[in-house]
């Protein structure tokens, strides 16, 4: 066992940065044990106590540290691996952008395409979130350096769209976006997305939470993801025409790692969904997602490609066609676990009305699909029928389902998975109102999405129940909660809290809505 | 860079320092948002209004913070004096706007305060901070510390626990050299720019300063408490962590802090407000904002009495 050490005299690194090298170096075969702090006497104090004090390292300096030196010490299993961990921390200090040094220029944060690209020629996909009327020339740019592309930007218009599209497909790269929210790249998760592990489904969405809910599902059945591409929600739009799904389907149809391929879309426009569904015609099984339309309308078409109504079916095929179990995977069979019928009965007489507030366009769109399927009209700011649409002024009508992350809601402020302020005045609005019956909420986890929305949501419903029980009414609460156990904000314990509140959870959106509709249907 | 700016806000204390005779100051590190200065035994930063407000920040637009520290190097020379910043070796000069400074420390006094509403709140504060997936620093003390909860046994805690025990104790007590030994044991403690000793006093030192006369059994005042930590805590520390303490002491917090203890006077059913403040407390570095908002909790129940 040997200690190694390196001093580096009045160097400032942020905390993230110490903190995350000390992580990485950690992880580093034979090290066992990793000290980064400034060296004031107490930490000197601390390191002896964790059996990391570089005595005769110390002993060997002109001067003793003090507090504005940065101490790296290493307890390894041999000499040669303690400095292999030394000179990676060293080399992942200096290859950060986030040094304060007294010794010398701070390292320039990446600034350009170019910059970014001198760093690092290995360097194959470009994440591009800028403001939107830039984000076209970037994307350009990237795609014209040979890089795949994931938009996050939205405000790119159509025109941009197709051509950035062809230029990508022209060249045998994806352009994922604009507007795209989700992908998980070679185990690599972009934007909003969950930790899941790498297994033989792939999948191709025009749709970011319904991209997640899948994921998730098929996570929780114990099998994994290949790829995940997203490509935007116009892709399958006329104008577009579908091209990076085709794209991608031809990528994964081609790699010997997916074994399943997913397709999961909002309606397509029908020439488009036809183009798609000719060209899911592999050797692979093939699931399609088309979440609004029935499967009779392509079934003629459909050929060897399986088609699913929701996304938990599609997750239950895709899971039984990669050789898992399909009562794995979380759906309706969850039902049972809650006395929905008994809380029902507790209802007043005025509690007639669902009230779903959606941080998720897709899982939105579903849950008003299955819900009108059972309880009728559902009135929306994103409305199924036009007649069904919401007026201006008007917060709730009979059945109601908000998807409070469209562009109405978060211009100018965060998007509802990041910042529940605005969502939760809508529920303290829906619980306040005697003739909700039900409040139907989801809450996506993940990587970029709110750090801990159970600390936030389960006092809030509580106090939510606590108010319409003085006013003589039971609130029933329904969640949809896509994550998994590998999440930062950790799925269990996201439930436990948010049970404790009362709340009936449910990981699929399909039970979730199915649970709402089973306090109102006649 | 050649540029003559406005910069979007400045804070109160640092305004004299503007005020005066030109002087030579120093840049003692640079970060991606953030430049400090190094003047006599104080540090002044310029960051990115993306940031919040410091007790001894001017803020710059998010683009000229960016050129800014893009283009400087720590050891450069800075003149700072007749309401501007020079850095002659870039030609660049910042002057203050003409708004009013912003005010660092939160006027505690212009709210109606009750030790039970407030005792609610830190009980909530606890069992948040408790609750959070991904902890580091000195987090995990609040367990033992309020929820009479055992925490993981690690070297920093076995160090720390003792320490913040006696801290709170000798605060309660009055107890002069105990708050001084205490903070001797905490000062630089554990990872961090600012050491998660020093983030948890910076919080103790400002509840001390701004909450004992509203909440203290007695409303007895206990600014000496938090002159002693500064007074300890500056040279057993980094000199930045050290300015940010003397500026606690005198009840001069962050931005996102001081709304944050604000909210405490809120009716105990805004809970939600309350838990939104502090998530953006804990927002901040990796440990600083945890284990800030775990030094004002034991600020606060340590208000109550003692913690035995």
């Amino acid at each position: 066992m040997v200690l190694q050490a390196l001093l580096k005299r009045n160097t400032y690194y942020d905390s993230i940065a110490l903190m995350s090298v000390a992580q990485a170096v950690k992880d580093l075969p034979g090290v066992e044990d990793v000290g980064a702090v400034m060296a004031t006497e107490i930490n000197c104090e601390l390191l002896q106590n964790s059996d990391l004090l570089p005595v005769a390292f110390l002993a060997e300096q002109q001067a003793p540290p003090g507090p504005e030196d940065l101490l790296i010490v290493v307890r390894a299993a041999n000499e040669a691996q303690a400095q292999a961990a030394l000179a990676a921390a060293e080399q992942r200090l200096t290859s950060r952008g986030d040094r304060g040094s007294a010794g010398g220029g701070a390292m320039l944060p990446i600034r350009s395409l170019e910059m970014a690209l001198k760093r690092d020629e290995t360097a194959n996909l470009a994440l591009i979130s800028v403001a939107g009327e830039h984000a076209w020339l970037e994307a350009e740019q990237a795609l014209r350096h040979g890089l795949h592309v994931f938009l996050f930007s939205d405000n790119v218009s159509i025109e941009q769209e197709q051509r950035l599209k062809a230029l990508a497909a022209k060249n045998g790269l994806l352009l994922m976006g604009p507007d795209c929210g989700t992908a998980i790249i070679n185990g690599v998760g972009l934007g909003f997305s969950n930790v899941v592990p790498r297994g033989s489904i792939g999948i191709v969405g025009a749709s970011g939470t319904g991209m997640q809910q899948l994921i998730c599902l098929v996570a929780t059945a114990g099998m994994g993801i290949s790829q995940a591409i997203g490509t935007g929600g116009r892709d399958l739009s006329e104008a577009i025409g579908g091209i990076m799904m085709r794209s991608s389907l031809a990528l994964l149809a081609n790699d010997p790692q997916t074994e399943v391929i997913v397709l999961v879309s909002k309606p397509p426009a029908a020439r488009v969904a036809q183009e798609i569904l000719a060209a899911a015609q592999l050797t692979k099984p093939v699931v399609i997602v088309f979440l609004g339309t029935s499967s009779e309308r392509f079934a003629a078409a459909a050929g060897k490609a399986h088609l699913a109504h929701t996304l938990t079916g599609g997750a239950e095929l895709a899971v039984s066609l990669a050789g898992g179990d399909r009562t794995r995977v979380p759906g309706e069979g969850a039902l049972h676990k809650y006395d929905l019928a008994a809380q029902r009965a507790k209802l007043a007489s005025s509690q007639h009305y669902i009230r779903a507030l959606y941080s998720g366009g897709t899982l939105c769109d579903e849950a008003m699909l299955l819900l009108s399927e059972q309880v009728g009209a559902v009135t929306s700011n994103i409305p199924l029928h036009p007649q069904w649409a919401l007026a201006t002024g008007e917060t709730f009508r009979g059945h109601t389902a908000l998807d409070l992350g469209s562009d109405e809601f978060t211009r100018g402020r965060p998007h509802p998975m990041i910042d529940p302020t605005l969502r939760l005045q809508y529920l303290e609005r829906a619980a306040q109102d005697s003739e909700t019956a039900v409040i139907l909420l989801d809450i996506v986890l993940g990587f970029c999405a709110q750090s801990h929305p159970a600390s936030v949501y389960a006092p809030a419903i509580a106090q939510a129940r606590a108010s319409a029980a003085a006013a003589g009414r039971t609130l029933p609460v329904v969640i949809s909660l896509c994550g998994t156990e590998g999440d930062p904000q950790r799925l269990s314990m996201q439930r436990k809290a948010l049970e404790a509140a009362g709340v009936i959870v449910f990981e699929s959106n399909l039970a979730a809505a199915r649970a709402a509709a089973s306090f109102v249907e006649k | 860079m050649s540029a003559s700016l406005v910069a979007v806000d400045y804070s109160r204390p640092i305004q004299p320092l503007l005020q005066q005779e030109p002087r030579v100051a120093t840049i003692h590190s640079v970060f991606h948002r953030a430049v400090n200065i190094a003047l006599d035994d104080t540090m002044l930063a310029l960051l990115s209004s993306e940031l919040p407000c410091m007790p001894n920040s001017v803020r710059l637009s998010p683009i000229a913070s960016e050129r800014l520290s893009g283009s400087l190097h720590a050891g450069m020379e800075v003149l700072i004096g007749n309401a501007s910043l020079r850095i002659p070796a870039r030609d660049f000069s910042l002057h203050l706007p003409q708004t009013p400074p912003w005010e660092p420390r939160p006027d505690i006094t212009a709210y109606r305060w009750s030790r039970e509403t407030v005792t609610r709140h830190v009980r909530l504060l606890a069992h948040y901070l408790a609750d959070q997936p991904q902890q580091g620093g000195l987090a995990p003390l609040i367990r033992p510390l309020l929820l009479g909860q055992p925490a993981p046994e690690t070297p920093l805690s076995r160090m720390a626990l003792p320490a913040l025990r006696m801290l709170a104790r000798a605060s309660w007590r009055q107890d002069s050299a105990g708050v001084a030994e205490a903070t001797g044991r905490l000062a630089g403690l554990g990872p961090g720019l600012t050491p998660s000793g020093d983030d948890a006093l910076a919080g103790f030192a400002a509840v001390m300063v701004l909450f004992s006369p509203q909440l203290s059994a007695g409303t007895i005042s206990r600014d000496v408490i938090a002159a002693t930590i500064a007074r300890v805590a500056r040279p057993r520390t980094t000199a930045l962590s050290a300015v940010l303490l003397a500026h606690a002491s005198r009840g001069e917090i962050a931005e996102h802090m001081g709304k944050l203890l604000l909210k405490l006077a809120l009716p105990a059913e805004a809970s939600t407000a309350v838990l939104h403040a502090a998530e953006r407390v804990l927002s901040f570095g990796a440990y600083s904002g945890s284990d800030t908002l775990l030094g004002t909790l034991l600020a606060l129940r340590a208000l109550e009495g003692d913690i035995d």
